[in-house]
């Protein structure tokens, strides 16, 4: 590695610590919410509110068109923003494999790290819970913490039926995600924001990953959506 | 062609504009009353001015608070076990506790006519220009945001103070000549830099990147445009400063300003709060 490290929090790279990452191969990804449901499931994800969702934007006009699935979750930045903005440390990096996580009984709402997150990876708990007493602070993916401390995949992982995740420790040259890193075209989301992100990408393309002018002029249809969902919350 | 996505909350809400609307007035009017240690014209205000500050303050706080996920755990940000010296938001909290325990020393000094009260005028003054200061960087370290992440926030807020503040301070000085004559220079002064910053902020954002254009787009048309173009800049700010230059040192025409200078003094803290999240609850 040939970039000088900028953060004392930095792990990719430092030798005797690992560096999970997560890289999603676009080609393979089929868009079938696999992954979400299991996230959903595995942490009793709320309504309304994900650790991962695939987004997707269709391009073409028919009959030539094509789906793009874009799977999202927290990217484990090396350089976090959300941990710098936290005002109380209820946000923290584990130093030893990068997970980026999130101490529920310090958290105070303040939102600052869901402001400073450029990959909207945070969101509220809602009041009340089904199965977990964890309510009214902020939560996000841990990159399946307890899981993989036990030696499994996470969740998304172990369920995506496309093998579009691969999952492993960068700093491990003979990981999967190592190679797959080293060898392959991979892209990040928004570089630009100097996160350094541990998500890693392929097929992804870069015009259709920011923002669309959709954005600006948005299909009827989706703001009837968006209306209801507001309504509903 | 067609984009879905899941729907994204916007996590600071106008609860926050109305929070930075009273603090910033909070501010500029504690300042007010400090300035009468120092210009005679400010002196009828130095009582009057503190107490609306002081009020303002707890309303402020109460809405800092009220607005937090978990209430109870705002004492949380004065653990130093907990602090967090890299976000801003733990040196606001600790800003803004230190004005409130100054503000409450600088009280009693001024009842038991201390000569302390004087210094300690100064330093809640420096306590008061974090206050508008540390909110402009709550806003301004968020990197991905468009319309909050430039240096030019944290001097935007104190302006705004300034003039928010002045607005007030002039019905407080009702049937003052001299003050209101003061009062009506630095909101001129003030108003005037506010404006020079909005269209550097115009600007800038305007001709950024994708995120920052729509943004530019969102805020210049639709409710949004009309809030922050129509009340923030015509209404609240244009306005206002054309009445103050055309009509003089007419009283009448100072309280109408003020008016108007107060209703877009809100208007611009919520576009700039809404506006800089919006584009990114699409992403």
């Amino acid at each position: 590695m040939t970039e000088k490290l900028t953060s004392s929090s930095e792990t990719r790279g430092v030798q005797g610590k690992k560096r999970y990452a997560m890289v999603i191969d676009l080609r393979r990804c089929i868009g079938c919410d696999a992954c979400m449901v299991a996230c959903k499931a595995e942490f009793d994800v709320p309504v309304g509110v994900f650790r991962t969702w695939v987004p997707y934007r269709v391009t073409g006009t028919y009959p030539n068109v094509k789906k793009h699935f874009l799977p999202r979750l927290c990217n484990h930045c090396d350089d976090p923003p959300c941990v710098r903005a936290c005002p109380v440390g209820a946000t923290y990096k584990e130093e030893d494999g990068g997970f980026v996580l999130q101490r529920y009984e310090r958290c105070i709402g303040c939102k600052a790290c869901m402001a400073s997150c450029p990959y909207n990876a945070r969101f509220m708990l809602p009041d009340n819970r089904t199965y977990t007493e964890v309510t009214n602070v902020v939560d996000k993916c841990t990159f399946c913490y307890h899981r993989v401390t036990e030696g499994l995949a996470p969740a998304c992982v172990q369920t995506c039926i496309g093998r579009a995740r691969i999952f492993g420790d960068l700093n491990d040259p003979n990981s999967e995600v190592a190679q797959l890193v080293a060898t392959q075209p991979v892209q990040v989301l928004r570089p630009e924001e100097g996160t350094k992100p541990n998500v890693f990408y392929i097929g992804a393309d870069r015009n259709l990953t920011e923002h669309g002018r959709a954005v600006y002029d948005t299909p009827e249809v989706l703001e009837e959506d968006r209306k209801n969902f507001t309504d509903a919350g | 062609m067609a984009d879905f996505n899941i729907f994204h909350h916007m996590p600071w809400e106008p609860t926050y504009a109305i929070y930075f609307f009273v603090i910033g007035i909070s501010a500029a009017l504690f300042f007010f009353s400090a300035l009468s240690w120092f210009n005679d014209a400010f002196l009828s205000l130095r009582h009057r001015a503190f107490y609306a500050s002081f009020v303002l303050l707890v309303i402020g706080g109460l809405l800092l608070i009220g607005d937090l996920s978990q209430p109870m755990r705002f004492i949380n940000i004065l653990n130093p076990f907990y602090l967090n010296f890299a976000s801003p938001l733990a040196w606001g909290g600790l800003n803004l506790v230190s004005f409130g325990l100054v503000s409450v020393l600088y009280y009693l000094a001024m009842s038991t006519q201390s000569p302390h009260a004087k210094v300690l005028g100064i330093i809640g003054s420096l306590l008061a220009l974090g206050l508008p200061v540390y909110t402009g960087f709550d806003l301004t370290v968020h990197q991905n945001r468009p319309v909050w992440n430039t240096p030019l926030m944290p001097v935007l807020f104190v302006a705004m103070s300034i003039v928010s503040g002045a607005a007030v301070a002039t019905f407080l000085a009702l049937g003052e000549e001299r003050l209101q004559g003061v009062l009506r220079a630095i909101i001129l002064w003030s108003a005037g830099a506010v404006a020079v910053m909005l269209v550097s902020l115009l600007g800038t954002t305007a001709y950024g990147g994708v995120g920052q254009e729509l943004t530019f787009m969102l805020m210049t048309s639709g409710m949004l445009g009309l809030i922050f173009l129509g009340l923030g800049i015509a209404v609240g700010l244009a306005a206002p400063i054309a009445l103050l230059l055309v009509l003089g040192r007419n009283a009448t025409g100072t309280m109408a300003a003020s008016v108007l200078l107060l209703i877009g003094g809100m208007a611009l803290r919520y576009s700039i709060l809404i506006g800089g999240q919006l584009v990114q609850t699409y992403f």
